[in-house]
């Protein structure tokens, strides 16, 4: 599958990246506005990404605008709920609001930081991306 | 500010609702456990907390929470949906209870930080099995096969982190050689393998790599940091690069101390990003002068946060109830407090003490304001008032629990549960009261329903939890219609434990009896039983119950039944006082503590020659205290005629204490002494006057203590 | 008047002071008896004018009492009986230090502020060992810092509050000094 990695903390990122590779290809981003260039880039050419993972607090754009800024595209192109790419939103702001936020925007799931890498695939199985 | 609130994080969310949905459920359940079943009303509610908690545990992938509740839900919806009869209903009440005492477990464990691990495959199987018999059931009726209950799985998910409360937190200095050459990247060095353990970390100078000259800074004022961490000092230490360093200082921080070096290192501590891993902000590979956004601004402005659908508070009317942590509670208090003091001040100035100054508007104004800080007080003790009803409700489920393990048919009624008591008291009350009820049932209730009988009771034992609000106390009792307390075995007991002096049994009043058995090391059962009888009960309760200046007074008649019943203060926080003086210090005396002010003269003082003193009032002889002595108070008065003589009560014992004069009687906010300074004995507190000055609150029981300590 | 109005003056500009950022190596300094103390401001919360005090019976002589600190009360300690000295009349220049040293906050009466000074660590010197062991427990002076003419005695908050007893070794700290 391919996966869309966005996070600029660069400790996470590489544990990310190690975490995520083992699903499939991985591009890795470090801030928000890369991010949604590199969905755009992704959906023109056809080849969209099954997977985001975005981090919450990025430069530029956060990780909330991202994801809206995706809900926003996919809703424009007319992209069926079904074939929406899954998002994971994956931060150390675990209060609820947040996490509450995050879902009324539409990501798939949200991982609070230090991130559980069992449930972290369990997710991923439910979500049918592996 | 605006952060501070509403920082509940998922998980804490989680546990509160569910713990509050567990609570009702218990209730519905103790309430209804001797009809013969459910009523609608009820099985409605019961599907829809263990439809939420389904749901919210899926979301939190707490599995085994999700399988039995999302089980239980299926009973309830077959239930709801074809109106079976003959249901079991004491076992469908025991069923409801194993969940409901699974799922507490689990959240136990969760709030521990512990992985919810329960299994949950024999209470499933159950389940399933008592399903397969309703439905059975429901096929012999003839009634049609409702819709299977359709479940609908989360589509989202929430990952929780892994536990983060056992993190350490360090502040990290170190001072490098003068002559290390760039110290900047050996700073950035440890920083780096730092990184690999650190959940969060801060740094100043924090410009290491994009500016040379912080190398000259590090060397002259040494580089620090602040590391939030699971590792160990050792490991941390371990990681860090030491050659060249002349010294490393290592500071283990509590998590307060952590929050405010954060604003010593230019950091909000107030902002949820406190404990982000390596924030943006810090970043030292990305370029320094990128501006990003601020912690606070993560959150999405266009979008309110918090609105449209909640967890679980379907109910309208829960909606209107928040949750306020106490410590703002207290903080409020202080304040309004704070504000009585400052309205006096204003009110009582000097300057509006001008002969011929015409005061009438300012008079009126005052009045007003007066009237309201009266009211503010009394709303914000108000808020402090809690009902009853939760921790009697625990008591349901004991005297459930306890009864049916002992195999006594037991009935419960409650009355006067919406009492209302400070939420510090009913912390306080909770325990003893659990150790009553759980003796009357094991000690009070006739283990055989013949010896009931016998008597002309009927075979059913009756215990009656009875909290009412009187004069400023709470009486709570717990009443049972067992076999009583029998004399003659108390005494011969509490004799031959040598709990007592060896005098005829009709010297003890039946009060100084019944309360042999509040004696340390005093059981009347033979064998000990899993609920009661370790003989380190009644003690107990009585020591907590005094603890917050309470008591218990015991009544029984044999045959016939016990009551104990606790007596408690309404409120710890506020007392009715009456101010008075000595030299030039002012104290507080509890207003039902005093019995009578007297002025007397020499004559009624008798003293002995070990220096002892009493005063005789009225042919009776009462021990003296001078408080000026015994608390060595300068310029105060030594005659006794000139003075004023308050004699004191506690439990029974008097005491007459020697003052200068009475000031006023007041509601008085009892603050604690600070703990640096230590317990000094007869006082229990302190408190402000009007006037902003500290008295401090005598405590009865102390000095009586005191005083028989020094005899 | 006026001298209050000074004082007044003083204690604002201290404050001002305190409100800065208060970078490691700042100190308050104030007076008592002879000497000059210092303390880390880290450790200070803020500087009260010397108000009345509710004195509590059976402590430790040195514990004057508790303060009304807006609604909260906290102790009070005379900083020169703490140090064995003969207790001296408060005046309007005495005044009371607020620290906060772990979370316990606790007023210190000293007899007049000094200043808020920055102390260089290299001008910081370890006291003098006493060459006696008994006196090792209790070094509430963890350093001494010499500024132009005078020296101050850097005060650790910790020790300084806590409840055991103090050595006098306040003078011979001095007699070393001067030696």
């Amino acid at each position: 599958m391919k996966i869309l990695l966005a996070e600029d903390d660069f400790a996470s990122r590489k544990f990310m990246d190690k975490q995520l590779s083992r699903y499939g290809e991985c591009d890795v981003m470090v801030d928000g506005e890369e991010a949604v260039d590199a969905f755009m880039m992704a959906l023109e050419d056809g080849e969209p990404y099954d997977l985001a993972c975005l981090d919450v607090m990025m430069p530029v754009m956060d990780g909330y605008q991202v994801l809206k800024a995706i809900r926003d595209i996919e809703a424009q192109k007319g992209i069926p709920k079904s074939k929406r790419v899954k998002v994971i939103m994956t931060t150390a702001l675990n209060d609820e609001r947040n996490v509450k936020m995050a879902f009324e925007l539409g990501c798939e799931a949200y991982a609070g930081k230090p991130i559980d890498v069992e449930k972290f695939e369990k997710v991923l199985t439910k979500l049918g991306l592996i | 500010m605006a952060e501070e609130f509403n920082t509940e994080s998922m998980l804490d969310m989680f546990l509160y609702e569910s713990g509050q949905l567990l609570e009702k459920l218990e209730g519905i359940i103790l309430e209804k456990q001797d009809a013969d079943c459910f009523d609608d009303a009820d099985i409605n509610e019961i599907f829809r907390v263990m439809h939420t908690i389904k749901g919210s545990s899926g979301v939190l992938m707490y599995e085994n929470i999700t399988k039995v509740t999302h089980k239980l839900e299926d009973v309830f919806y077959y239930l709801r949906e074809s109106h079976p009869d003959d249901v079991p209903h004491m076992e469908l009440v025991e069923k409801v209870l194993a969940v409901s005492d699974f799922v507490t477990g689990e959240l136990d464990k969760l709030k521990n930080g512990d992985t919810p691990d329960g299994d949950e495959k024999q209470l499933v199987e159950d389940l399933d099995e008592f399903l397969g018999r309703l439905k059975g059931e429901i096929k012999k009726q003839g009634i049609q096969m409702p819709q299977a209950n359709k479940h609908v799985e989360p589509t989202q998910f929430y990952i929780t982190p892994v536990a983060g409360d056992d993190s350490h937190f360090y502040r990290i200095s170190i001072h490098y050689r003068s002559d290390t050459q760039m110290s900047n990247l050996r700073a950035y060095s440890a920083t780096y393998a730092l990184k690999e353990v650190a959940e969060d970390l801060l740094y100043t100078p924090d410009d290491i790599l994009s500016n040379e000259a912080s190398a000259d800074v590090i060397v002259a004022e040494g580089f620090h940091m602040l590391l939030q961490t699971k590792s160990s000092k050792e490991e941390v230490i371990a990681l860090i690069d030491s050659s060249e360093a002349e010294e490393i200082n290592f500071d283990e921080l509590s998590k307060e101390e952590y929050g405010r070096a954060l604003s010593e290192f230019g950091r909000e501590e107030a902002a949820p990003a406190a404990a982000a891993p390596a924030s943006a902000k810090n970043d030292a590979n990305k370029d320094a002068k990128k501006e990003g956004p601020k912690p606070g601004d993560y959150v999405v402005k266009t979008k309110e946060a918090g609105k449209g659908k909640t967890l679980a508070k379907n109910q309208p009317k829960q909606q209107s109830i928040i949750s306020v942590n106490v410590e703002k509670m207290d903080a409020l208090m202080d304040l309004i407090g704070e504000l009585v003091i400052a309205e006096a001040v204003v009110l009582q100035n000097p300057d509006l003490k001008v002969p011929g100054l015409e005061l009438s508007n300012f008079q009126k104004a005052s009045g007003q304001l007066s009237k309201i800080t009266t009211e503010l007080q009394e709303v914000i003790m108000s808020m402090r008032m809690m009902p009853l009803t939760n921790t009697f409700q625990k008591m349901r489920r004991i005297v459930f629990d306890v009864s049916r393990k002992l195999g006594k048919d037991i009935e419960l009624e409650v009355v006067g549960e919406n009492t209302e008591v400070d939420k510090n008291i009913i912390e306080h009350i909770t325990d003893p009261l659990m150790h009553l009820v759980r003796n009357s049932v094991d000690h009070g209730i006739e283990e055989d329903p013949a010896d009931r009988t016998a008597v002309g009771k009927s075979t059913k034992g009756k215990i009656t939890l009875e909290a009412k609000n009187e004069g400023g106390k709470v009486y709570i009792s717990v009443k049972d219609d067992g076999k009583g307390l029998n004399k003659e075995k108390l005494y011969q007991k509490a004799l031959e434990k040598g709990l007592i002096e060896n005098k005829p049994i009709n010297e003890f009043t039946d009060k100084e009896i019944f309360r042999f058995i509040t004696l340390p090391g005093f059981s009347t059962k033979e064998e000990v039983t899993e609920y009661s009888g370790r003989g380190v009960g009644m003690d107990v309760v009585v020591k907590n119950i005094q603890s917050i200046s309470g008591r218990l007074d015991i009544s029984s008649v044999e045959f016939e039944g016990s009551e104990m019943t606790l007596v408690i203060p309404l409120t710890l926080a506020i007392i009715n006082g009456i101010v008075v003086q000595v030299g030039n210090s002012p104290f507080v005396i509890e207003t039902a503590s005093i019995k009578e002010f007297v002025r007397v003269g020499e004559d009624s003082l008798i003293s002995e020659p070990s220096g002892e003193e009493y005063i005789v009032l009225r042919g009776e002889c009462y021990p003296f205290i001078r408080l000026n002595e015994r608390y060595d108070l300068p310029d105060s008065n030594d005659k006794i005629e000139e003075g004023i003589i308050v004699v004191l009560e506690h439990e029974g014992s008097q005491v007459c204490v020697l003052i200068d004069k009475l000031l006023q009687e007041q509601e008085i906010v009892v603050k604690p002494i600070p703990p640096y300074v230590r317990k000094v004995k007869g006082l229990s507190g302190c408190t402000q006057l009007g006037d902003g000055s500290i008295a401090l609150i005598l405590d009865i029981a102390g000095l009586l203590m005191h005083d028989g300590e020094r005899r | 008047m006026a001298e209050e109005l000074m004082k007044k003056e003083e204690i604002d500009e201290m404050e001002e002071l305190l409100e800065d950022d208060s970078p490691k190596g700042m100190f308050m300094t104030f007076q008592v008896g002879k000497e000059l103390f210092g303390i880390s401001i880290s450790y200070v919360n803020e500087i009260i004018a010397m108000q009345s005090i509710a004195a509590i019976p059976e402590v430790d002589d040195y514990i004057k009492g508790l303060i009304n600190l807006r609604g909260k009360i906290i102790p009070v300690i005379d900083v020169r009986v703490r140090f064995k000295m003969e207790p001296c009349e408060y005046t309007d220049r005495t005044c009371i230090i607020v620290i906060d040293v772990k979370s316990t906050m606790i007023g210190l009466i000293v007899e007049r502020l000094a200043d808020v000074d920055t102390i260089a660590e290299e001008n910081i010197a370890p006291p003098p060992s006493l060459g006696r062991k008994e006196h090792e427990h209790n070094k509430y002076v963890y350093g001494l810092a010499r500024t132009k003419d005078t020296v101050t005695l850097l005060l650790d908050p910790e020790k300084l509050i806590r409840q055991d007893d103090i050595v006098t070794a306040m003078e011979e700290v001095r007699k070393e000094e001067q030696s």
